[in-house]
């Protein structure tokens, strides 16, 4: 119950720290997953399954606040449950969970109308007191709530309910196989996602540059990210150097 | 030169009251507003000291907003700050606002977002899986620091410019910064997508050769085949399939999500896919 509660408190605080100051960007699975891994005393789990979700969910935002699975609280609850039955199954309870929680997400965001609302009565009065209190206590409880209930529940009183998934689990592998096949194309999103904001027609050859770097060159990521801005950088100082006469 | 209204403890206290409450309150009917209205509430009260004045602009400043919260906003408050001191009117100044957060969000999705976050928290999630503890700490100081400096210095930045930011975002700077993100981010794409997508097949089909008069059974690997012709070319497939669903059929990042489960569990069950 303590440690369904610390979940709750972190899952809270994440959300928060997601919407405002960002010292952490603790929305994001791998710094969920991590701090989730440190609160319940198994680091090792907590990168792994946030790693795999980060993975996941690399570079799928709100992005003018669409919808989104819930990958916050998917990598809490998959470090969880996955400190007692191996970080694979851990992802595997992870990403259902992400996705039935963007109903509750979708719900309220829509809810959170009622500080719009009280806002404006506040702004009729000229009652500054008031609409400052309200921002600084209740402005985040709907969206904390909205994450730390889930995680409460499911780590409070999922014992069993996850017990019975995880023996429906061993009973059918093919199901494993699935998670497991299916973990490794989600990231296809959130390169799909990159490249539709990304100019692609304008530019379409630097997308080979770096596919040669990685197929070819076998260079690790960072050294891709190096080369990229060099090339970048040369590319701009030809494309704009004053014309010589 | 107007005269100075505001101290710099206004405009700090503006600042982190943006910093620590800014999407407070988000919602789909107004999305960013009450943190806004709620990070210009310091200046309102200096710049409009009439109460009726000032319950004018309060209740204006709650009109919808939405723009990037962390490259976009600090600059829109900054230079509503400036253009409240400068005692310009609600219109003009609502006009900055919805001018900017626009073209704005757009700028700063695809640099915060798209490109520094991708970049920064692959790398870290790389490391993560290897069981390097280092891989969240060097994402979080590459959060951390960034995330603080770009928003201090753009509010305070657009604050300074004030009414001629607008030039100055014309000049073409800007311009040739999101360009050189995106060039970056082109280049990370097509490198990292093929590094972290993972889809392979293990079909293989088995025929009858002829070595040396005798016959042998021959086993073909298709996944081998496939990197002879392009290494990697069954999740370069997936990722343009997916964008090509997205940007050309309009498709939502949920619908792909679903599609992409279907093909996972019914290729991994008939064994197309492993």
């Amino acid at each position: 119950m303590l440690t369904a509660l610390i979940l709750a408190i972190w899952a809270y605080l994440a959300i928060s720290d997601a919407l405002a100051p960002r010292f952490l960007m603790a929305g994001r699975p791998l710094m969920a997953g991590t701090v989730a891994g440190i609160l319940v005393g198994d680091v090792q789990t907590g990168m792994m399954v946030g790693g795999t979700l980060e993975l996941m969910a690399l570079g799928v935002y709100t992005y003018g606040g669409a919808t989104i699975p819930d990958y916050l609280v998917g990598s809490i609850l998959g470090t969880y449950f996955g400190k007692e039955l191996g970080f694979e199954a851990g992802v595997a309870l992870a990403i259902p969970a992400a996705l039935l929680l963007t109903q509750v997400d979708v719900f309220q965001r829509f809810i959170n109308f009622v500080f719009v609302h009280a806002a404006d009565r506040y702004a009729e009065e000229g009652n500054v007191a008031a609409f400052d209190r309200m921002m600084i206590f209740f402005s985040h409880a709907i969206w904390g709530l909205s994450r730390a209930i889930p995680v409460f529940l499911a780590v409070a009183f999922g014992e069993d309910l996850v017990k019975a998934i995880s023996g429906f689990f061993e009973a059918n592998p093919w199901f494993n196989k699935g998670i497991r096949v299916t973990g490794g194309m989600l990231p296809a999103l959130g390169f799909a996602m990159l490249l539709k904001i990304l100019p692609v027609e304008q530019y379409p050859i630097f997308l080979l540059i770096g596919f040669v770097m990685f197929a070819y060159l076998n260079m690790p990521l960072v050294g891709i990210a190096l080369a990229a801005i060099a090339i970048a950088v040369i590319y701009q100082q030809l494309m704009y150097r004053p014309k010589e006469v | 030169m107007a005269e100075k209204k505001l101290t710099r403890a206004d405009l700090r206290s503006a600042f982190w009251r943006y910093f620590f409450t800014f999407q407070f309150g988000w919602n789909y009917e107004r999305m960013q507003s009450v943190s806004y209205c709620f990070a210009m509430i310091p200046i309102l009260k200096k710049t409009r000291p009439d109460p009726e004045e000032f319950k004018e602009a309060f209740m204006t400043n709650l009109n919808f907003f939405n723009t990037n919260p962390v490259v976009g906003a600090p600059l829109i408050i900054g230079a509503h700050i400036a253009l409240e001191e400068a005692g310009a009117s609600l219109e003009t100044t609502e006009g900055l606002k919805v001018g900017l957060m626009g073209p704005l969000a757009g700028v700063g999705d695809a640099l915060v977002w798209a490109l520094y976050n991708s970049i920064v928290f692959s790398i870290g999630s790389v490391m993560a899986l290897e069981g390097n503890i280092m891989g969240p700490i060097l994402t979080f100081l590459l959060v951390f620091f960034p995330y603080l400096a770009v928003r201090y210095w753009q509010f305070f930045w657009a604050y300074q410019q004030g009414t001629n930011l607008i030039t100055q975002l014309g000049s073409g700077a800007i311009q040739r910064i999101t360009e050189l993100a995106t060039l970056v981010g082109m280049i990370v794409v097509g490198g990292f997508a093929p590094s972290i997508v993972r889809l392979t097949t293990p079909l293989k089909w088995e025929r009858e050769v002829v070595v040396r008069g005798e016959e042998v059974m021959q086993t073909i690997s298709v996944q081998e085949q496939l990197d002879k012709v392009l290494p990697y070319m069954l999740p370069v497939g997936l990722t343009l399939l997916v964008y090509w669903l997205l940007k050309r059929r309009g498709w939502t990042p949920m619908r792909a999500i679903v599609l992409l489960i279907v093909i996972g569990f019914v290729g991994g069950a008939l064994g197309i896919f492993g």
